[in-house]
């Protein structure tokens, strides 16, 4: 043990000197440490300090109360509910039949003799100095004690009367304003002073303004209603403080009153699953702690780090082999001092250990450093406070550790190397002929074979997408493995090549205990880069074929819901100004009820309407069956399918386009037909007769007219609905045209114009327009056109046609960067080592007559061959995974199709086709490109003048 | 001086290299003792056999034939591990440059045959700055390889070669890289080594550093061709350099 100890400490001695003195390449071996140690340490610091312990999370939730009482409006019946509170659902199964409903009375809930502060939160239409900003208000005596913690202060002072208010820093600075300016609401004149400005420590991004309880929303509620519009709802809780607290027992007795409880005292100690009543009922068990899930999350995170971990010593190894060989007559020395193998073996590995605690060192201190120095960097981009500095040692540890086993990792084979030289051969620098050994391609062979096997039945039988993932992991460690090999068979084409090609291939060839894990390192960063771009462009070209223009090319649509359509003047105006429009169609919606309601209201006075499907034109699928149930359950897999197919009810074309409105109906007039680049004469001149224009078959009755339904009262349709009935309501029947053909309408369905719908007793309001465009807007004129809209304060819904935008380009290319990065560094590392090496043939090759520049050459054709050989390598091995993953994806989709269709829920019946598309400009960039740029890159860095030969110890 | 046991022993040693057409013979049946206090200079042209002679005697080869014994151990006979100790504990090389390891210092480059062996790292160091100074070369302790001259680092590679209870030296052709002024200081540092006690083998190819030795063996296609004794060694090389 003794013995052991101290000889070791020489051997790490010499390491750390003789890392010292090779600075650049200790240094380059750090860093490909470091930096990812340096990234995962931050990452476990940051999600550290950014996971909330229960107390902290308490008092960012409910400040310094004991509770805080929701309503979850199930009309004050018993329920259920998670510790935290997020979840809870009524204690009775409802099953079908309607779930209860209503405003609950929390106040009833609320103990005796507590202390209550009300929390209320509801949205509005605040002015800004840029125009209108939705924000969401807040009732909440900020600055009571009980408040305190749920929001922080920053400058200014909390609201004392009932016109002031204090706003987020996030608002102040989204809507210009700052503390001291007025603000309002839209159709509210009352004035609201900023007096300060807050940040929520877990919402730092959220646009939010603090009032005085009962200061905004109740006047303004009252206001909105005023102007015939639906006023905004508010919710209110209640923060609870009463001494004792509320253990989970007295949470549950309060649930029996239909109220949901979020308690400090819960949240520090919350109860076992087997006591949450809310688990035990189907479907709302815990899923937090799934064995197997954590299981499977283990693994995939394990083979990442492996799979890392072996990148990192496949390149680190060479830079520790071209040290030992550096340092051959070193070792011979000690050897000739009586050092042992175990001595030498000692001296590399402890470059490894020295590399490795140093790498460990420097990540783990510059992740410390960086995290807090980055601190409300990091807060602001994940909009959140940290808790606080959480720094897990254990944790930091454990990482620092995988850098010191990555460096041993990395000098493992270059030490058994060296060891093996005998002291003869270092003192003499004689190079022996290093045979490869035997046994490791055969293993490679073997796991490309199962592993082959394991992807094949991955993709051919099985659908399970970590099957082929798994078996392709195998066959590509398996390529690793066999590399050595490989490499040997690439010597073969040397005979045909000039002087230095031929040398450097034969050079790599003869050593391939150095080439091998260079040319390994660039395969598996090729694989890797292959794999995914094949499977991303395979994906691609899928969504390409798939992908449904929602408009015809150019077209634009810009809608808005809200308050009647109030805003839809400004945005067909803005949408004139701003994009090169060649026709614009302005459309409205047929609206029952008060006029500023939104459409599938159900506040008071406000209703809808419905395109009346006749009761022959059903599709027996769909039909609506009295009691509810499943209509196509009476139906056999083939009957299913025959409907599908063949009956017209049924195998209308779905509607993918722009329009949420019932029954695809549009009022407009015959702009609308242009725009969506629909030619019928006879349209136009149905519209001109006052009749509605149809493309659907089914919506238009036996007297070839449409019916439209308006319904006044939305809880009896409901109802009827529920009860499969026809809903009650007034039928207007307009007479219809149907369109002849299948022309594309991109969702519109029927289209009437406004006179038309006034003729037939039907009002409507203002919803958007369309338009086509005389080229594509640039992307200035989309984000003026944006800006505008965001002013508005209404929420637009705005499509343009790009046709299919290809989005993953990005990353593809960043993909093929990364490899090219990697193979670069690979190669280059075995080019240094292959220099080392080749300084005797060098001596002989200018001995001989050789010009200068061939060593250039030379070191250019080292570094190019690995490269090469390591992309040609990783490409066969990439496509082959990337293949198979392609294969199981389309198993798997032809199943659910062919299930959809005999289940009928898919009217679609084209079998799905999943392309396999070879990238071909990555393969191109990585199999010519980084070659040529590796060589160019290593001839271009290399001295055409070698030291001058100095004389070796005989 | 006979009475006393060789400290190197080489029996009838020979070594051929390759095999067949490529057959060399670099020694044929060399017989050999060096005994405690003897300085003994090998000579010869090149290709004679004389670095072959010494790395087998050190272990850093294996002869073919013959038995090599270093203080009543056949060499010969000895395990890759157990040669490695003997070098640690028993024998002394001295190259003719690159001698010391470049990342450590004098005192660290004498006292790693000590550490190797398992010894502390501060007792290795009293006892190579204790063989430092008995060598005059204390001042040195401190520096780095390339902080010395060669004459320097050959000085404190002799130190090295005898730190501990070694009592063999073998040196080959140590003062090949030096003048001949740091040669002679070189030679006076190993002779008088050898007068305290030690033995030791010196391949050279001057005949100027080869009279600081007790007798000198000549060498030719591998096998002693001539050997003298101290008293004669004067007027023989007067002989060969008067030839030369």
């Amino acid at each position: 043990m003794k013995t052991w100890f101290h000889s070791w400490r020489a051997a790490i001695r010499i390491a750390r000197r003789d890392a010292w003195r090779s600075k650049g390449r200790s240094a380059l071996v750090l860093a490909m440490i470091a930096l990812p140690i340096l990234g995962v340490s931050a990452l476990d610091l940051t999600l550290r300090s950014s996971e909330l312990s229960p107390a902290e999370r308490a008092d960012r939730t409910i400040g310094a109360a004991d509770a805080r009482f929701s309503d979850p409006t199930y009309g004050g019946v018993p329920i259920f509910q998670d510790p935290v509170g997020d979840m809870n659902t009524p204690a009775k199964d409802y099953g079908d039949t309607a779930w209860p409903s209503g405003p609950t009375d929390v106040s009833k809930a609320i103990p005796a003799g507590a202390t209550v502060l009300t929390d209320t939160s509801g949205s509005a239409k605040l002015t800004t100095a840029h125009g209108l900003l939705s924000t969401d208000v807040r009732e909440l005596k900020a600055a009571d004690p009980v408040a305190r913690g749920i929001m922080t202060l920053l400058e200014g002072r909390y609201p004392e009367k009932n016109d002031e208010v204090i706003a987020t820093s996030h608002f102040l600075e989204a809507s210009g304003l700052s503390i001291g300016s007025t603000l309002s609401a839209r159709n509210f004149d009352r004035p609201y002073r900023i007096v300060g400005a807050y940040e929520i420590p877990d919402a730092l991004k959220a646009d939010q303004v603090n009032a005085l309880p009962g200061a905004f929303h109740v006047p303004y509620a009252k206001a909105v209603a005023k102007a015939g519009l639906q006023p905004p709802g508010a919710t209110t809780t209640y923060l609870v403080r009463k001494s004792g607290g509320f253990t989970w027992n007295m949470v549950k007795e309060i649930n029996t009153k239909g109220v949901v409880v979020t308690s400090r005292a819960v949240l520090l100690d919350p109860p076992a699953d087997s006591e949450v009543p809310l688990y035990q009922k189907d479907g709302w068990g815990n899923f937090e702690s799934s064995a197997a899930g954590n299981a499977a999350e283990l693994a995939a995170l394990g083979t990442v780090v492996g799979l890392a971990m072996l990148e990192i010593c496949l390149l680190a190894g060479p830079a520790f082999a071209v040290g030992a060989r550096r340092s051959r007559r070193q070792l011979g020395l000690v050897g000739a001092n009586g050092g042992a193998r175990s001595h030498i073996r000692a001296i590399v590995l402890s470059g490894g250990l020295v590399i490795g605690v140093a790498a460990a060192v420097t990540g783990t201190v510059l992740a410390l450093i960086l995290t807090l120095a980055l601190q409300p960097v990091l807060e602001e981009t994940m909009g959140q406070r940290f808790g606080a500095f959480d720094v897990r040692p254990l944790e930091l540890l454990g990482i620092a550790l995988l850098a010191v086993l990555t460096g041993l990792l990395a000098a493992i084979v270059p030490a058994v190397t060296a060891s093996r030289q005998t002291v003869l051969a270092s003192l003499t620098g004689r190079r022996g002929i290093r045979r490869s050994s035997r046994v490791l391609p055969l293993i490679g062979l073997t796991a490309v074979l199962i592993g082959g096997a394991i992807a094949l039945f991955g993709s051919m039988v099985s659908e399970q997408f970590i099957v082929v993932a798994g078996g392709s992991a195998i066959a590509e460690l398996g390529v690793v493995a066999m590399t050595p090999a490989l490499v040997g068979l690439f010597g073969r084409t040397g005979r045909w090549l000039p002087l230095s090609p031929r040398l450097a291939l034969r050079d790599a060839v003869r050593n391939r205990g150095r080439t091998a894990p260079a040319v390994a390192a660039v395969l598996a960063a090729v694989a890797g880069t292959v794999a995914v771009s094949t499977y991303m462009a395979s994906t691609e070209a899928q969504y390409e074929a798939e992908y449904e223009a929602r408009l015809p090319y150019g077209a634009v649509s810009a809608f808005v819901m809200e308050e009647g359509g109030r805003d839809v003047p400004a945005v067909r105006e803005a949408l004139q100004r701003h994009f090169p429009v060649d026709v614009r169609a302005d459309v409205e919606r047929v609206s029952v009820g008060k006029p500023g309601c939104e459409p599938w209201s159900s506040e008071a006075g406000c209703g809808r309407y419905e395109v009346v499907i006749p009761p022959g034109n059903e599709c027996p699928l769909y039909v609506s069956v009295p009691g509810g149930g499943d209509p196509s359950e009476k139906f056999t897999p083939e009957q299913r399918r025959k409907l599908l197919t063949d009956d017209w009810r049924c195998n209308e074309t779905g509607s993918n386009g722009v329009i949420y409105v019932d029954g695809g109906l549009m009022v407009g007039d015959a702009k609308l037909l242009e725009v969506l680049g629909i030619k019928d004469a006879g349209a136009e001149k149905a519209l001109a007769e006052g009749k509605i224009v149809s493309f659907s078959r089914t919506q238009i009755d036996k007297n070839g007219a449409i019916g439209i339904r308006q319904i006044t009262d939305v809880a009896a349709a409901d109802k009827a609905s529920e009860e499969g009935r026809p809903a009650p309501g007034k039928v207007s029947s307009i007479p219809a045209y149907r369109v002849p053909g299948d022309p594309k309408t991109y969702g519109l369905q029927a289209l009437m114009t406004p006179a038309t719908a006034k003729a037939a007793g039907l009002s409507t309001v203002p919803l958007g327009a369309y338009a086509s465009t005389d080229r594509m807007p640039e992307s200035e004129a989309r984000q003026k056109l944006d800006g505008e809209f965001n002013k508005l304060g209404s929420n637009v819904e705005f499509h343009l046609e790009e046709g299919f935008v290809n989005e993953n380009s990005i990353i593809l290319l960043a993909l093929a960067i990364f490899a090219g990065l990697v193979t670069i560094g690979a190669a280059g590392i075995a080019t240094g080592l292959a220099q080392a090496d080749a300084e005797a043939d060098l001596k002989t090759l200018a001995a001989v007559g050789a010009p200068p520049r061939v060593r250039r050459t030379l070191s250019g054709f080292q570094c190019g061959v690995v490269a090469a050989m390591g992309v040609v390598l990783g490409s066969a091995a990439g496509l082959l995974p990337a293949m198979g993953l392609r294969l199981t994806d389309e198993r798997e989709r032809i199943r659910y199709h062919e299930q959809s269709v005999a289940e009928g829920w898919s009217t679609d019946l084209t079998p799905p086709d999943l392309p396999i598309v070879i990238p071909w400009e990555t393969l191109a960039g990585l199999l010519v490109a980084v070659p040529l740029g590796a060589a160019l890159l290593a001839a271009l860095v290399t001295r055409s003048r070698g030291a001058l030969a100095r004389r070796e110890a005989t | 001086m006979s009475a006393q046991q060789p400290v190197l022993q080489l029996q009838n040693l020979t070594r051929v290299h390759g095999a067949g057409a490529t057959e060399v013979h670099a020694l044929r049946g060399i017989d050999l003792a060096v005994y405690p206090g003897e300085l003994v200079a090998v000579m010869g042209p090149s290709g004679s056999g004389k670095s072959t002679l010494l790395t087998i005697a050190g272990g850093l080869d294996t002869p073919t034939s013959g038995r090599v014994i270093v203080e009543d151990t056949d060499i010969t006979a000895a395990s890759v591990k157990e040669l490695a100790a003997l070098r640690r504990r028993s024998i002394g090389y001295v190259f003719q440059d690159y001698n010391l390891i470049p990342a450590l210092t004098a005192a660290e480059n004498v006292a790693l045959p000590r550490e190797l062996d398992g010894t502390s790292a501060r007792k290795a160091r009293v006892e190579a700055l204790k063989a430092l100074e008995e060598m005059g070369l204390g001042h040195l302790a401190d520096r780095f390889p390339d902080e010395m001259s060669g004459g320097q680092q050959q000085r404190v590679a002799i130190a090295r070669a005898l730190v501990g209870d070694r009592r063999l030296v073998l040196a080959d052709e140590p003062t090949g890289a030096l003048d001949s002024e740091t040669g002679e200081s070189v030679l006076a540092l190993l002779r008088s080594r050898c007068d305290a006690g030690a033995a030791g083998v010196l391949v050279t190819h001057e005949p100027r550093f080869a009279a600081w030795a007790d007798r000198v063996v000549f060498l030719r296609d591998g096998a002693i061709v001539d050997q003298t004794v101290r008293s004669e060694a004067d007027s023989l090389l007067s002989g060969q350099v008067a030839e030369a």
